[in-house]
């Protein structure tokens, strides 16, 4: 085994496999900055260019290191600017352009990068030790397991609510009721459409998220007629700073990163939904609750490190199995074919070096777009001290570009103004969208899985020992803030500790 | 006398002047494709398997057209490709330029007269598909259904997964019971067919129905075959695969159970889905010189060794079926008797 890993990492460095690599990162890297085009679409555009290359290792080194690389530098874009640079960079908005705005866009960048590289880190490490128990791990969980989960994470909306709960758990209700548009999976009956046919599929949340949260914001730039941030340009330094932030809130960082892990190994969960968990468990364990959304470093280290990691987990189910952990996965499924190796359980066995190759071309990818980022992150803030007039015709193109490539409809568009309207709508009145969007990603899946847990085992799956255990997780994790809360004050209400 | 002979004449000179044109008529197509671009629509995200064959196809297609027009494929995702389909047929121009490569089954939302169809399947002008699927069922070996006899005689009936109801995971055990008289308790919702298989691993349903191919082809069921994890209990091929010479086709078992007539005309219509493959279309105005041309490009492209070589590099079966044969079974599909569409309906969920 250690030969294996040893022999995984020199094949990683051998040539040409670490220029397949370099190439990758470059690609990766635009990739993430630009919103909307994603590492997915990006890999089935690349996935051709791949058929020439010859050993698993070297088209590994390329497509995985490119996707590698794309979530680090999404959050990049989310940060600066408030339109998410992947669809799983968008919780990084809520803290993250804050903190531009403020004149900090240098540290929540470094913070962001390092928060990356440790959640890319811990992910890749995870695979690595859990080769032996993979195939329990990924059993582990049945439809029931993950409807609790699922229901686990839709009360982080309580958290992401913001001032007001009522509000938060409003919009939440409206997310969870946009969900069910689309063709329902176990009838195949048609909910909400009104005869389009684009509103079949549901709502993509591509186009609902960049409208969501990048037209306010450009909306917000045009009316102050300021750059995006607010703070006099002597202030822009701290990109260190943010990598000091990410080491002082170490164990932050590395609970978000296992979030994200677990979430990667679930199947259809994913880092579009582990980055609202992190950011809602990040929001959470702040101090001073008021902080979240007002450009608190802690909510840039989550869901940064938790999107990273989901790429570690990603792969579990995909070795183990050869059943592909996401659609990326999916397509990495297939260059493996190509170049003639049968992913699967051979993986674990004859194969175990390109399993460790995998291992190694996330951590050393991460490294590398770290330390290219390193050298541009200041002037990549500086982007923030340009006047805002001039950066809005170059934004607002990339926000319909990011749209479109969700379906190449037209309506992607339509779908993007009305969400934008909304949304400015909703920042203007003081309700929160977090809620809203993770109602919508959450509600389709929860749905799905209560139906096949009741059509696959009746009743009977609600008193299975593991939905007990979680549930009693899900009600302890409700309920312990509010526990903690209560016994605060009855200490603080003590004459003697007041004094 | 003068007049007649100029009369001849100028008939002579017309008569000619037509053979010339009649002649000339392909070459007009021939030039028609030079300089141009044709753009395949494709009725899925990129990276599907329906997006994997028309872009293998776009690479060999300059090769046989005569004039090399450029292909490009775009993608037109949504409502399981018909989104793509009413697009060719009604809104891209029908000037051969635009071909369409969509889900074979949607004639079945056609027949059962869902309002969002605006195509009629039997007017697609069909270029051919690249491959025709067969499919199969298979069943985990310590479930206590060893054949379709121990599935009919069952109390409990066993538990399939799929991930909608218009995938093969949902109608071919539906079929089942229709014409056998088994009954599969379908579980609905897996997001996709991988999901299913793990939900199968875990114990959590016990059967699954897809394509023949991917049983070969693919993880898990590689090591499946080998640890003799799960079975075949039936294929839907007229004759059984080499491959799979223990599992009755579906025509062995409704002779055995005396399907009746209607049952097996329903069996056709459905099962003609597995013929039209991936097809590739265009819309019904396409002028017939411009498909014929296309028609030609597409035998000779799948029989092209280069062609086949990368096919099965890119592990993409080859078993093409041509577009004229794909245009009389359109035309037989649609022409279904009411019985049997009412009974389609029924199968699908989509009836009153």
């Amino acid at each position: 085994m250690i030969e294996a890993f040893t022999s995984g990492f020199w094949q990683v460095l051998a040539w040409p496999a670490f220029g397949y690599l370099l190439l990758g990162i470059g690609i990766g890297f635009w990739v993430g900055l630009l919103p909307g085009i994603g590492g997915l679409a990006t890999l089935a555009l690349m996935l051709p260019f791949s058929y020439t290359i010859k050993t698993p290792i070297e088209a590994f080194c390329f497509l995985l290191g490119m996707l590698a690389v794309t979530g680090t530098t999404g959050d990049l874009t989310s940060i600066l600017f408030g339109i998410p640079g992947e669809s799983s960079s968008a919780a990084l908005i809520l803290d993250g352009y804050p903190m531009s705005k403020k004149g900090e866009a240098g540290r929540a960048l470094g913070a962001a990068i390092m928060s990356s590289l440790i959640g890319a880190t811990i992910g890749a490490l995870t695979l690595a030790i859990s080769i032996p128990i993979m195939r329990p791990l990924v059993l582990l969980f049945g439809s029931p397991e993950l409807f609790i989960i699922t229901i686990m994470g839709i009360t982080f909306i309580g958290t992401l609510a913001g001032a007001s709960l009522i509000k938060g758990l409003l919009a939440g209700g409206i997310g969870l009721m946009l969900a069910a548009i689309g063709v329902d999976p176990q009838t195949g009956s048609l909910r909400y459409t009104f005869g389009s046919l684009y509103l079949w599929d549901g709502l993509d949340v591509t186009p609902v998220v960049v409208g969501m949260f990048a037209i306010p914001e450009i909306i917000d730039l045009a009316v102050r007629g300021t750059a995006i941030s607010q703070a006099p340009k002597e202030k822009l330094k701290g990109v260190m700073e943010g990598v000091k932030d990410t080491f002082r809130h170490f164990w932050l960082v590395v609970r978000c990163s296992l979030i994200g892990v677990y979430f990667g190994v679930l199947p259809v969960l994913g880092a579009n939904v582990a980055q609202w968990i992190a950011y809602g468990h990040a929001a959470r364990s702040l101090k001073d609750k008021s902080r979240a959304g007002k450009g608190a470093v802690e909510g840039v280290l989550g869901p940064g490190a938790a999107n990273n990691s989901t790429r570690g987990g990603d792969l579990i189910p995909t070795i183990a199995f050869g059943i592909p952990g996401s659609a990326s996965m999916a397509l990495l499924l297939g260059a493996l074919l190509i170049v003639g190796l049968q992913p699967g359980p051979e993986m674990l066995k004859s194969r175990l070096d390109v399993t460790f190759a995998m291992v190694w071309i996330l951590i050393i990818s991460n490294i590398i777009v770290a330390g290219i980022s390193f050298l541009i992150l200041n002037h990549l803030a500086a982007l923030t001290f340009i006047r805002g007039s001039l950066l809005i015709p170059f934004l607002l193109v990339l926000v319909f570009i990011g749209s479109f490539t969700a379906n190449n409809s037209i309506y992607d568009l339509v779908v993007t103004l009305i969400f934008g309207t909304l949304g400015y709508l909703m920042l203007l009145n003081g309700w929160p969208r977090p809620p809203l969007v993770l109602g919508l990603i959450l509600g389709k899946i929860g749905e799905n899985y209560l139906w096949i847990s009741t059509a696959a085992y009746g009743a009977k799956w609600l008193a299975f020992p593991s939905v007990l255990i979680l549930i009693a997780i899900t009600i302890s994790i409700v309920a312990y803030p509010t526990i903690k809360e209560r016994r605060g004050r009855a200490k603080y209400d003590r004459p003697e500790d007041a004094v | 006398m003068r007049f007649s002979a100029r009369a001849r004449a100028v008939t002579t000179y017309l008569v000619l002047q037509m053979a010339v044109l009649g002649a000339a008529a392909p070459l007009f197509a021939q030039d028609f494709y030079k300089g141009k671009t044709i753009t395949i629509i494709v009725g899925t995200k990129a990276g599907d398997a329906y997006d994997l064959y028309p872009r293998l196809m776009a690479e060999y297609m300059p090769k046989y057209i005569p004039g090399s027009p450029n292909v490009i494929i775009q993608n037109m995702p949504g409502a399981a490709s018909m989104i793509a389909a009413n697009n060719v047929y009604n809104v891209a121009k029908p000037d051969g330029l635009t071909i369409g490569a969509i889900y074979p089954a949607l004639y079945f939302d056609q027949l059962s007269k869902k309002p969002e169809v605006r195509f009629d399947w039997s007017k697609f002008q069909f270029l051919g598909s690249p491959v025709v699927s067969y499919h199969l069922l298979y069943m985990r070996s310590d479930a206590p259904y060893k054949s379709i006899e121990d599935i009919k005689k069952a109390s409990t009936p066993p538990k399939c997964g799929s991930n909608g109801t218009s995938s093969t995971g949902y109608w071919l055990p539906k079929l089942l019971d229709e014409v056998i008289g088994t009954k599969f308790d379908i579980v609905v919702g897996y997001q996709s067919g991988g999901d299913v298989d793990l939900a199968v691993e875990r114990g959590e349903v016990q059967c699954r129905a897809f394509t023949i191919t991917a049983w070969f082809a693919r993880e898990p069921f590689i090591t499946w075959r080998k640890t003799g994890f799960a079975n075949v209990l039936f294929q839907s091929g007229e004759k059984r695969d080499p491959r799979l010479k223990d599992a009755p086709t579906i025509y062995e078992l409704m002779d055995k159970y005396k399907t009746n007539a209607t049952g097996r005309r329903l069996t056709t219509v459905v099962l003609a889905a597995s013929d039209f493959g991936r097809p590739l279309v265009f819309g019904p105005k396409v002028p017939a010189d411009r498909v014929k041309l296309l028609r030609n490009a597409f035998d000779k492209i799948v029989k092209d060794p280069a062609y086949i070589a990368d096919a099965e590099k890119r592990k993409l079966d080859v078993e093409p079926i041509d577009g004229m044969k794909l245009q009389k079974l359109s035309k037989e599909v649609i022409a279904a008797s009411p019985d049997v569409v009412q009974k389609m309906q029924k199968l699908l969920g989509t009836g009153e």
